[in-house]
């Protein structure tokens, strides 16, 4: 299992860093910090509570240390969350600072969700045998992503051709300046902090990839990408929210590329981070 | 009558010597004041172009540049990377603490850019830029103005007073 373990220390103010070091190194899913409460640690087994409240200054000293005080440099705030250094990804609630109906940032945060990023090697054997387009999906923090970057790298490494990943949160290989913090070896191509639609349009054309993977497939726009993308010679990995198959025919956004039947294979995480392979 | 004629140099080059470090702190003072409109001009390019994150950018700006504003920059880096304070404005202040030799009117500049530093969005951000610039150019054409003559006038009023002043006491 890897995971940049300091890099999330990094994000927290001392008096924090010490207790989550000492009671989350290996289990830490995710960090709760809210105004007024104390810090909860959802562990992989259970969750705690730390005695001390947090105050604006603690989550101001987060924020800071994740956007490096620039602003302009956390462009997802507007999306409600930030990409830190190692992978790791910050939810954010507060005031929502609105211009011309959409939104713009967020000010005053009350509350944020640390979520830790983990990298766990060879979770996806055994999907060596699924050909074709393949969907995952699961429940979130179910363990999505991390099959994704495990899938990633076994058909890189299977030298069926080069894959290409457009990584629009740079969770799924983010790097420190020339290294991966998550192994990556094989002919990987990744395109971080783009949208999924230019990404993907972007990489049919100029890297001539044999799949083309991304993560977490929530808009239309971006179903309408890999829709585009589809029967072009290339294969396609993607994830979806959806907990079961029933969910995801249900839910509105994913009906072209369900009804279009550009999946072959599901991938349905389970509750125990495992998987299951259903036929689309 | 020895005595008294050294006396009278010493008064003579030490008012002398006052009015010329008085002429030598005008010039420095402006000589800062455009380094740091120089930096200002580089943030904002990088800024605009490269998005750089504050700690790599005030580094960088330190580079470009030399003397007081280098070591202020410089620590501003060092301060923002170890997150000595939850905002910029006391970072800076915390770095300028540290400096001595700034000239007030550069510390004044130092300060707003501070105030500005981090709490915006990039146009944010660069219009707090702008508004610096702004700042430290009228502050720039106020010491400029009859510098020539205000330098020599420094310079004079030293010999003169040093004269003065020897003519009296001796």
């Amino acid at each position: 299992m890897r995971c940049a373990w300091q890099s999330y220390l990094k994000l927290l103010p001392q008096w924090l860093c010490i207790q989550v070091d000492e009671l989350g190194k290996d289990t830490l899913q995710e960090l709760r910090l809210r105004i007024g409460q104390p810090p909860a640690l959802v562990l992989s087994n259970k969750t705690i509570y730390l005695k001390r409240d947090i105050c604006s200054e603690d989550l101001r000293h987060v924020i800071n240390a994740a956007t490096q005080y620039s602003p302009w440099t956390a462009q997802t705030i507007a999306n409600g969350y930030i990409s830190t250094h190692g992978g790791h990804r910050i939810g954010v609630c507060g005031e929502c600072v609105m211009q011309d109906g959409s939104m713009t940032g967020i000010r005053n945060p009350t509350s944020l969700c640390l979520r830790v990023a983990r990298d766990f090697e060879g979770i996806a054997k055994g999907t060596e045998n699924i050909y074709g387009n393949i969907l995952i999906i699961g429940a979130p923090g179910s363990g999505k992503t991390t099959l994704l970057r495990d899938l990633i790298r076994q058909r890189a490494n299977s030298k069926q051709g080069s894959i290409a990943v457009v990584d629009e949160r740079g969770e799924i290989f983010p790097y420190a300046g020339d290294v991966s913090y998550f192994a990556i070896s094989g002919s990987i191509d990744v395109l971080t902090f783009c949208s999924k639609p230019l990404g993907i349009d972007m990489l049919l054309r100029t890297m001539s990839p044999s799949c083309i993977a991304v993560d977490e497939i929530t808009l239309q726009a971006d179903c309408d990408a890999l829709y585009r993308a589809g029967w072009a010679g290339t294969s396609l990995i993607a994830t979806a929210h959806a907990a079961s198959r029933t969910e995801l025919f249900n839910r509105p956004v994913y009906r072209p590329i369900v009804e279009s039947r550009l999946f072959d294979t599901l991938l349905v995480m389970q509750q125990d981070k495992s998987w299951k392979v259903e036929r689309m | 009558m020895q005595i008294r004629l050294i006396g009278a140099v010493l008064i003579i080059s030490g008012c002398s010597a006052f009015g010329f470090i008085l002429a030598a702190a005008h010039k420095r003072e402006v000589k800062t004041l455009r380094q740091l409109i120089g930096i200002l001009d580089y943030m904002e390019c990088e800024l605009q172009y490269r998005l750089t994150p504050l700690p790599e950018l005030t580094r960088q700006a330190a580079m470009e540049t030399n003397g007081v504003l280098r070591n202020v920059f410089g620590r501003l880096s060092n301060e923002l990377e170890d997150q000595i304070s939850p905002n910029v404005a006391n970072c800076m202040h915390s770095a300028m603490e540290r400096e001595s030799d700034i000239p007030a009117v550069t510390a004044q500049c130092l300060c707003s850019l501070g105030q500005t530093l981090g709490r915006f969005d990039l146009q944010g951000q660069l219009n707090g830029l702008e508004a610096v610039r702004q700042m430290c150019r009228r502050k720039l054409d106020a010491l400029e103005q009859n510098k020539q003559t205000r330098l020599r006038s420094y310079q004079t009023l030293g010999i003169c007073a040093g004269a003065a002043l020897a003519i009296l006491l001796i």
